[in-house]
C-alpha cells in the first residue's frame, strides 16, 4: 500500500516536467492559431472580436481572403510573387551549396600550404553583418569595378556593371551565395572531416582522384549534411525582405518575392491589415513542406561532426 | 602524390592570372561581337519600325477621319495632335516609385498611365512600397535610382535638390505646372528660385466631419467662424450633445493631431506669412503667436463635456479609427481629421456623413491646410519629362480618379485620390469629394503640413512629444514651447 502510494506521487511528480512543457507548447502556438484562426474571418470580425469567439458560431469562417491574396489579381495578388520566391530561393540554396561542398572537402582532406589560416578567415567572415555591406555591394553591382592601367588607356573589367532593373534576380542569387558561404564551409566542413579516413585511404590505394572521391564517396556520405544546410539556406532566402528589396526594388514589380508584397499587403493608413494573417500563411505554407519533407535529415544535420563517432 | 597537387595548382592558379590579365580583351572581343548583333538588330529594329510607321500612317489616317466625325472637345484634339507624333518614346522605360501602396491606389496610377503609354509608346512601371523612404535613400547612395519618385513630403524633395540628385523642371514641363495648378501648389517644389516638383496628389486636412442628420436635428447651423464654433461647441454641451471625439494616439507618432490642429489655426490666426516665418523658426514657439492658438485648442479641448471620454482619454485613443466607429455611433457630433479619415468610417456610413470647412475668425478668409505629393525626375531624358509632365496633367488626374473610384467600388464610394488640380473634371468624384476638390481649388492660401516642413528633430520629435505632455496636463503651453525650441537644431 505504501509502496504504491509512493510510486503513484512519484508518478505524479515524474509527469509535472511533461505537463510544463505541455503549457509552453500551447503558450507558444497561441499567437500562429490566433494569426491561423483570422486568416479565415472577415474584416469586421477581426477588428471587433477575438478569435476564441469563433466557435460560437463556425459559419462566419469565410475563405475570402485567402481569394484576396491568392487570386484576387492586382497588387494584392500574391499568386506571381511565390514563383518570384521560388525563383530567387531555389538557385540561391543550390549555388551555395555547389561551391560549399567543394570547399568543404578541400579543406578537410586536400592538405595544402595556409589550409588553417585561410579556414580561419572564411569562418571569420561569418562576424560579418550584411546590413553593413549592403550599399557598397549594391553599388558594386550597379557600378561594377574597373581597373585603368596607369600610362594607358587600358582598362580592364574585374566585375561588370549589372543592370539592376532588369537583372536584379543574378544579384539577389550573388548576395545570398556569398553571405551562406561562411556557414556552409563551417557545416559542411564539420561533417566531412568527421568521415572516417579509412574510406579515403582505400579509395586512393584504389585509384581514385580527388574528385571521383568527392563525387563517389563525399557527396554519398554528406547528405544530412546537405539537407540540413539546404532547409536551412532555403528559409533564409525563402524568408528574406532586405536583399530581394534592395536590389530588386528598381526592376518590374513582377519580380518581387512574396515577402516585399507582404510588407504592402496592409496598404496606405492599414487599410488592408485583415489580409496579413492570410498573406502570412500563405508565405509560410511552402518552407513547412520543405521542412517536413527534409526533417529526417535535419536533427542529423544539426548534430553533423558534434560527436567523435 | 603531394608535390604533383600543388604543381597542378600552380598551374591553375597561372591559368587563372592569365585569363584575369586577358580580361579585358575578351571583353573587347565580346563588345565587338555585340555591335556586330546591334547593328543587325539594329536593321531588323528599323525594318520594323518603317513599317510600323506604314501602320501609323494608316492609323493616323483614320484617326484624322474619326476626329472630323466626333469633333470632340478641344482636349481630345490635343490628344489626336499628339497621336499624330507617332509614339515618339516607342519601347522606352521610365521608372516611377513611390510610398503609394495599396492595391487600389497601385492600380489606379498604372491605370492612368495608360493613355500616355498608348499615345507615345513608352513603359511606365510604378512601384510602390510602404519602405519607399529608406530604399529612395538606398537606390541613390548605389547610384540606382528610379528614374521619377513621388515625394509625399517636399523637405526630402529638397533634400535631394540641394544634393543634385533631383533635376530643375525645364521650362516647357513648368508650363504644364503653371497650366493646371495654382502657385502656392508649384511652390512646393520651389528650392533655392528654381523649380524641382510637379505637383500630383492632394491631402486636405482643414475640414470637419459631421452628420448632417444630427445638425439638422439639433437645429446647428454650419458655423463659419471659429467664434461660432466653439459657441455651437458650448450649444451641444448645454443640450447634451458631447460635440468632439478626438484622439491623438498613432504610436510612436502620437501627438501628430494636435499639431494639425495648431498648424490650422496658427494659419487662421496669423496668416500665411506668420505661418512660414514659424515654420522656418523666425518665429519661436514660445512667442505669443504660438502659444495663443496652442492655449486655444487646449481650453477647448479641456472644457468640461466637449470631448467624448474626457480630455484624458485624448492622448491614448486612436487617431482616427476610434473617433471613425463614435462618429458613426453618435457618441460625439465632429471630428476634425483630414480626407483620409473617409477610408476608417464604418461600412455603409459614409455617405450619412458630410465635412464642412474648418472655419477661420472671419467668413471670408479661407486658407487651406492640406498636404501633397510632388514628383521629381532624377533623370534628364526626354520620356522621363514627358512622363513628369503627363502626372500634372488633369488628364492623369481624371483617369486616375475615374480607376481609383471603380477600384474601391464605384458610384457612391469615396476614391481617396484628391487633387487641387485647376483643370480636374470634379463631376468625377463624389459629393463628397468634390468639396475636397473646390475648397483646394478655390484656396488663396493653401500651406502644408507645418510639422512635415520642420526639422525631423521638431516637426517628428519634440512637438509631437510635447503636445501629447500639454494635453495630458503635464506641462503647461509656455514650458512646452520652451522645450519645443530647445529641440530645434543649430545650424
Amino acid at each position: 500500500m505504501t509502496d504504491s502510494l509512493g510510486a503513484r506521487i512519484y508518478n505524479r511528480l515524474a509527469s509535472i516536467p511533461m505537463w510544463a512543457l505541455w503549457g509552453l507548447v500551447v503558450l507558444w502556438t497561441l499567437p500562429s492559431l490566433s494569426l491561423f484562426v483570422n486568416s479565415f474571418r472577415t474584416k469586421s470580425d477581426q477588428l471587433t472580436s477575438g478569435f476564441w469567439t469563433v466557435p460560437r458560431d463556425f459559419s462566419a469562417l469565410t475563405r475570402e481572403n485567402y481569394d484576396a491574396v491568392l487570386a484576387g489579381g492586382g497588387a494584392n495578388d500574391l499568386s506571381q510573387s511565390l514563383i518570384s520566391s521560388f525563383a530567387i530561393a531555389i538557385p540561391a540554396t543550390i549555388i551555395p551549396i555547389a561551391f560549399a561542398a567543394f570547399a568543404a572537402y578541400g579543406f578537410a582532406w586536400i592538405d595544402f600550404k595556409g589550409r588553417e589560416w585561410l579556414f580561419i578567415v572564411t569562418i571569420s567572415l561569418l562576424a560579418i553583418p550584411l546590413q553593413v555591406a549592403l550599399i557598397p555591394l549594391l553599388s558594386t553591382y550597379v557600378g561594377g569595378a574597373h581597373f585603368t592601367f596607369p600610362f594607358s588607356e587600358k582598362t580592364i573589367s574585374i566585375i561588370p556593371d549589372l543592370d539592376l532593373n532588369t537583372r536584379g534576380g543574378i544579384a539577389v542569387w550573388l548576395t545570398h551565395t556569398g553571405f551562406a558561404m561562411p556557414f556552409s564551409i563551417f557545416l559542411l566542413h564539420n561533417y566531412i572531416s568527421e568521415l572516417p579516413k579509412e574510406v579515403f585511404e582505400s579509395a586512393r590505394i584504389d585509384g581514385a582522384s580527388h574528385f571521383t572521391i568527392f563525387w563517389r564517396l563525399v557527396l554519398p556520405l554528406s547528405v544530412p549534411a546537405l539537407a540540413a544546410f539546404a532547409i536551412f539556406q532555403f528559409l533564409w532566402t525563402w524568408n528574406d525582405f532586405l536583399i530581394a528589396v534592395t536590389m530588386l526594388s528598381g526592376g518590374n514589380p513582377v519580380d518581387l518575392p512574396t515577402t516585399v508584397l507582404i510588407a504592402n499587403l496592409a496598404g496606405d493608413f492599414g487599410r488592408n491589415e485583415h489580409l496579413l494573417p492570410a498573406g502570412a500563411f500563405v508565405q509560410a505554407f511552402f518552407p513547412l513542406v520543405v521542412f517536413f519533407s527534409l526533417q529526417r535529415f535535419f536533427v542529423r544535420g544539426l548534430l553533423a561532426g558534434s560527436v567523435k563517432g | 602524390m603531394r608535390s604533383k597537387w600543388m604543381r597542378l595548382f600552380a598551374a591553375l592558379f597561372a591559368v587563372a592570372l592569365v585569363a584575369a590579365a586577358c580580361g579585358s580583351d575578351t571583353a573587347t572581343d565580346a563588345s565587338d561581337t555585340n555591335t556586330d548583333a546591334n547593328a543587325e538588330a539594329l536593321a531588323d529594329a528599323q525594318a520594323e519600325a518603317e513599317a510600323a510607321r506604314a501602320d501609323a500612317e494608316a492609323a493616323q489616317a483614320e484617326a484624322e477621319a474619326a476626329r472630323a466625325d466626333a469633333e470632340a472637345a478641344e482636349a481630345a484634339a490635343a490628344e489626336g495632335a499628339d497621336a499624330a507624333e507617332a509614339r515618339e518614346f516607342e519601347g522606352q522605360v521610365v521608372r516611377v516609385t513611390g510610398p503609394e501602396r495599396s492595391a487600389e491606389e497601385w492600380e489606379a496610377i498604372e491605370a492612368a498611365m495608360v493613355p500616355f503609354e498608348e499615345r507615345t509608346g513608352a513603359q511606365v512601371i510604378y512601384t510602390g512600397s510602404a519602405d519607399w523612404e529608406a530604399e529612395i535613400n538606398v537606390q541613390l547612395a548605389a547610384g540606382n535610382p528610379p528614374d521619377i519618385s513621388i515625394f509625399p513630403q517636399p523637405g526630402k524633395l529638397a533634400d535631394f535638390a540641394r544634393e543634385g540628385f533631383v533635376l530643375p523642371l525645364p521650362d516647357d514641363v513648368l508650363g504644364v505646372a503653371t497650366e493646371n495648378w495654382a502657385q502656392a501648389q508649384i511652390d512646393f517644389g520651389l528650392v533655392d528660385g528654381s523649380n524641382y516638383g510637379m505637383p500630383v496628389k492632394n491631402d486636405l486636412k482643414s475640414i470637419v466631419w459631421h452628420k448632417p442628420a444630427v445638425f439638422e436635428a439639433g437645429g446647428y447651423d454650419i458655423p463659419q467662424t471659429w467664434d461660432e464654433l466653439k459657441e455651437l461647441t458650448n450649444t451641444m454641451i448645454a443640450d447634451g450633445i458631447t460635440p468632439w471625439c478626438v484622439g491623438i494616439e498613432s504610436g510612436q507618432a502620437t501627438g501628430w493631431v494636435f499639431t494639425d490642429w495648431t498648424e490650422d489655426l496658427m494659419l487662421r490666426y496669423h496668416g500665411g506669412d506668420a505661418y512660414d516665418q514659424w515654420v522656418s523658426n523666425d518665429l519661436k514657439f514660445a512667442s505669443d503667436e504660438v502659444t495663443t492658438v496652442m492655449q486655444e485648442i487646449l481650453d477647448l479641448w479641456n472644457t468640461e463635456g466637449a470631448v467624448f471620454g474626457g480630455v484624458e482619454s485624448i492622448a491614448s485613443t486612436h487617431f482616427a479609427s476610434k473617433p471613425a466607429e463614435d462618429l458613426a455611433a453618435d457618441n460625439c457630433a465632429m471630428v476634425r481629421q483630414a480626407s483620409f479619415f473617409a477610408n476608417f468610417l464604418p461600412e455603409g456610413t459614409s455617405d450619412q456623413m458630410d465635412v464642412f470647412y474648418f472655419p477661420s475668425l472671419s467668413a471670408d478668409d479661407r486658407p487651406v491646410m492640406g498636404g501633397g505629393n510632388l514628383t521629381g525626375a532624377f533623370n534628364d531624358n526626354a520620356a522621363t519629362w514627358a512622363v513628369m509632365s503627363y502626372m500634372g496633367s488633369a488628364e492623369y488626374a481624371n483617369t486616375r480618379q475615374a480607376a481609383q473610384k471603380a477600384a474601391k467600388g464605384g458610384d457612391g464610394n469615396l476614391s481617396g485620390f484628391n487633387t487641387a488640380n485647376l483643370n480636374a473634371d470634379k463631376s468625377l468624384w463624389e459629393p463628397l469629394g468634390q468639396g475636397f476638390v473646390s475648397i483646394m481649388q478655390e484656396a488663396a492660401v493653401f500651406r502644408f503640413d507645418g510639422s512635415d516642413l520642420m526639422p525631423a528633430d521638431v516637426g517628428a520629435g519634440e512637438f509631437w512629444t510635447q503636445a501629447t505632455a500639454m494635453v495630458n496636463g503635464e506641462i503647461d503651453v509656455a514650458g512646452g514651447a520652451a522645450k519645443i525650441d530647445a529641440a530645434w537644431p543649430s545650424e
